[in-house]
């Protein structure tokens, strides 16, 4: 009775593809449940849940087998705009769901159309809900990545469904605010009980929100089981690109047989019982070199103008000298200021006020074209650096422009270090999110900069992609002067900077080593910062040296009994 | 050179999108906005159409007092006013040098005066109705007077889409810029450069129009599952959406006075002749 969706051997074949990208699909949900979906890049998350408002079948054209029953109706003979009723669906693009210009008419629209009287209410009902609504005249321009996702949500729940479909919310949201945004869908779950469904790549997130995963790989369901039962698989899980949460990789690899922590909180009752080698405190020393540095900042400023005439600063005096060979992270939340910072960098934009220096070149007074001689800068999003009509022409591009001799074999050797060289002839718009991830880097690598600025590179992919990312990143330090990353990603940066600088409301409230940022949760709090679970671990059992990654955890376990070597990890530099 | 670079700095995509969604969204508060659209459609009948049937300098003259009051009340963007100005200006001034070139002589200018006072009567009643209207009040007049729900969608969405399209262009514009090449040297008036940045400003949109193209797809399917196709089909919901339209007092009190005012200058023009 209480069950809302049954697939019954579902099959789907998108047009001109040879494998199905679901295959006999055979599951049901009950309601009141948090579902998490999930699977590597590819193995048809989105697809599945397609079917459930009657996207698939009714908008894309394919070869469409089996039954879908979504709250009694047969998605096949009901149509899109019924099954919405029941069925909410927050895009993964959901910038592009958001079709009217001021908050209320948009989250009141989908109501209005289906004629409802009290459409205005059930709007402010939403908002009220989402926690949005003291910006219902606001322009939905004006909104952050944060506050659209969530009017994207309140939308759906204006129409008061049973189910609510959200595809990748931490994709593209900082952790904070996917953290807000869970918080919203626990409650719609717990108080208005709600159903939804998650397509998620995070873990722990899963192990902190949902009651049962389903896991897909190719187009098949593996299986659907609580989340315990779940992320305790941590080698099924790690063999199908998804990263466990940290905790319960930690513990699998220390002890067989027993059951597996999986949030945080167990973990620290798990490892507690556990006797733990401590070391003294090594510390990455962060010393200012004595080389001139290749980047300076001198009392920048900037501000841009909102539609209201008034000005926004979003940098406020930012001092900071970058040297050689440092690995600078740059973290804080989003609209905390850091593309901006990074952008100032590359002379698209130009400071208010104050000087910034490359080497001694002024930035302010050269064309960003002359820049690029020395820097390269990756966008956040991949799709914005791609303006030619193939891979390699892409890549190619800065090359070509100036006429640098035999560039052609330099290109075949940078297709073939991204694994590019099949998909060297295709429209860059048209791979997927990894496949452009690399695209984008192989760009840069193309400039052979020796500054190179990297926005968010670790945003959106699965584990496989992610990997192979971080060692391209890893390598770099060979060839370049300064890299410098923007991220949200707190393992990347516990992993690999040497420098951290965090931005606060355009101002940089911490720069320094790793070690003392994770070690003042009061800062990393301030600046909505959330440690690495296996940092927060070591926090928690009063690790010392704090571990930063899974393997250096472990291997303090495994050094029990024997002389205790400081881990390489927490000595990189 | 120096102040052509001034000005070039000043007009940065950034402001243009400001000043854009200024004249569409920006003055939604003053009086004239929040007149009946269809009151506005019927007042610009009269205002927008009429100059063209009327060659009396006076009421010319008079109506052109009216509709500056009238757009000074709107608040218009100054953008806009900017190349008004320069619209008007450009057109009379190629036609009076063209006309002096090919032999005419300074008589020409009384009846160019008189064509510079009608586009200017016609522009300026335009702008007051179509900017101090928001495009969604815009969509739903239109929607009041039998045009298609699709069309007024189109545009309170083309609008909202505005501010995103200019930001994804002005990215694509910077990409060719973080890896492109400019000309080593400026050219005489800086001919050079100018071509440069004229070329990428064209292929600047041929990535734009693929990448608009891959977002419509969600977009089209969004508004699926909002039920745009079943509200564009249903007479209630219509009739739903245009409840809030209501014509009163205001209304008819603008029009009233407009028309007397209308009288009150076709009465001066009979005797007066300019």
């Amino acid at each position: 009775m209480n069950e809302l969706i049954r697939t019954e051997q579902v099959t789907f074949h998108y047009p001109g593809e040879d494998a199905a990208v679901l295959k006999k699909i055979n599951f049901t949900i009950e309601k009141g449940e948090f579902l998490a979906v999930i699977g590597s890049n590819g193995s048809g998350k989105s697809t599945l849940c397609k079917l459930f408002n009657g996207l698939i079948p009714h908008f894309y054209s394919g070869d469409f087998e089996g039954t879908v029953t979504v709250c009694g109706q047969d998605t096949r003979t009901s149509s899109v705009a019924k099954l919405s009723c029941h069925v909410g669906y927050v895009f993964q693009d959901f910038e592009n769901q958001l079709v009217q210009a001021r908050v209320l008419d948009d989250v009141s629209f989908a109501p209005l159309n289906y004629g409802k009287a009290d459409y205005l209410q059930r709007g402010r009902r939403a908002l009220k809900i989402v926690g949005l609504d003291h910006l219902e005249d606001e322009f939905v321009w004006q909104l952050s990545g944060g506050q659209k996702h969530l009017l994207a949500l309140a939308g759906c729940l204006a129409m008061d469904p049973d189910i609510i479909v959200i595809d990748e919310p931490t994709a593209q949201l900082d952790p904070y605010h996917a953290k807000e945004i869970y918080d919203v869908l626990k409650t719609l779950n717990e108080q208005f009980g709600k159903t939804i469904i998650t397509i998620e790549h995070h873990t722990e997130f899963i192990a902190e929100y949902c009651k049962n995963v389903l896991l897909l790989n190719q187009g098949a369901i593996i299986w659907k089981k609580t989340v315990r039962e779940a992320l305790a698989e941590v080698d099924l899980l790690t063999e199908l690109n998804i990263y466990p949460p940290q905790v319960a990789q930690a513990a699998c690899r220390l002890s067989a047989g027993e059951p597996v922590p999986v949030t945080l909180d167990e973990g620290i009752r798990f490892f507690g019982e556990k006797a733990m080698q401590h070391a003294d405190d090594v510390r990455s020393e962060h010393k200012p070199s004595a080389e001139e540095p290749i980047v300076t900042f001198e009392d920048i400023n900037f501000s841009y103008k909102r539609m209201d005439r008034t000005r926004v600063q979003i940098l406020k005096n930012i001092n900071l000298m970058l040297y050689k060979s440092e690995q600078v992270a740059v973290v804080g939340n989003n609209g905390a200021g850091k593309s901006t910072l990074m952008r100032l960098i590359t002379g698209v934009k130009k400071p208010d006020s104050g000087i910034l220096r490359i080497g001694s070149l002024s930035v302010t007074a050269t064309h960003p074209e002359r820049i690029a001689d020395q820097v390269a800068y990756i966008y956040q999003n991949p799709e914005e650096m791609f303006i030619d009509d193939s891979v390699r022409k892409d890549i190619a591009f800065y090359p070509r422009e100036r006429k640098i001799a035999g560039y052609e074999a330099k290109i075949d050797e940078i297709l073939d270090q991204f694994h590019l060289v099949d998909l060297q002839d295709k429209d860059s718009r048209l791979m997927s999110g990894g496949q452009q991830r690399r695209a984008s880097l192989a760009i840069g690598a193309a400039m052979e900069p020796s500054v190179i600025l990297l926005d968010e590179p670790t945003a959106n992919l699965d584990m496989a992609t992610r990997k192979h990312l971080t060692q391209f990143i890893v390598k770099l330090k060979e060839r370049i002067d300064l890299v410098m990353i923007a991220t949200h990603d707190m393992q990347l940066v516990s992993e690999w900077a040497t420098r951290v600088i965090v931005l606060h409301h355009g101002q940089i409230i911490f720069d320094g080593r790793k070690e003392e940022l994770f070690a003042n949760p009061a800062l990393m709090d301030k600046a909505g910062l959330f440690p690495p679970q296996i940092v927060k671990l070591s926090l928690a059992l009063g690790v010392k040296p704090v571990a930063y990654s899974v393997d250096s955890f472990v291997r303090r376990f495994r050094k029990e009994g024997s002389k205790w070597q400081p881990s390489k990890i927490s000595q990189t530099k | 050179m120096a102040a052509v670079k001034n000005f070039a700095d000043k007009i940065s995509f950034e402001q243009i999108k400001v000043e854009l969604l200024n004249t569409a969204y920006g003055n939604d508060r003053t009086l004239i906005a929040r007149l009946d659209p269809r009151t506005l459609f019927i007042w610009y009948m009269l205002f927008g159409i009429a100059p063209w049937f009327i060659y009396s300098k006076t009421i010319l003259a008079g109506l052109l007092l009216f509709v500056i009051a009238t757009t000074i009340m709107t608040r218009v963007s100054r953008l806009v006013i900017f190349i008004l100005i320069l619209g008007l200006l450009g057109e009379s001034g190629y036609m009076l040098i063209a006309a002096l070139f090919f032999g005419g002589n300074l008589s020409i200018v009384v009846p160019l005066l008189m064509l510079t006072m009608k586009l200017s009567v016609i522009s300026l009643a335009s702008m007051t109705t179509f900017c101090s209207m928001s495009p969604e009040r815009l969509g739903e007049g239109l929607m009041s007077i039998g045009v298609p729900g699709q069309v007024s969608f189109s545009i309170s969405y083309g609008y909202r889409m505005l501010p995103n399209l200019f930001d994804e262009y002005n990215h694509i514009f910077m990409s060719y810029r973080l890896r492109g090449k400019s000309p080593e040297k400026h050219g005489i008036f800086y001919w050079r450069s100018a071509a440069y940045f004229v070329r990428l400003a064209m292929k600047s949109f041929y990535p734009l129009l693929l990448s608009m193209a891959k977002r419509a797809r969600t977009t089209v399917e969004a508004l699926e599952t909002k039920g745009g196709a079943y509200a564009f089909s249903t007479p209630q919901v219509k009739k739903l959406k245009l409840a809030k339209l209501k014509i009163g007092r205001n209304d008819y009190l603008f029009l009233l006075l407009s028309l007397i005012y209308l009288v009150f200058i076709f009465i001066i023009g009979h005797y007066i002749q300019l």
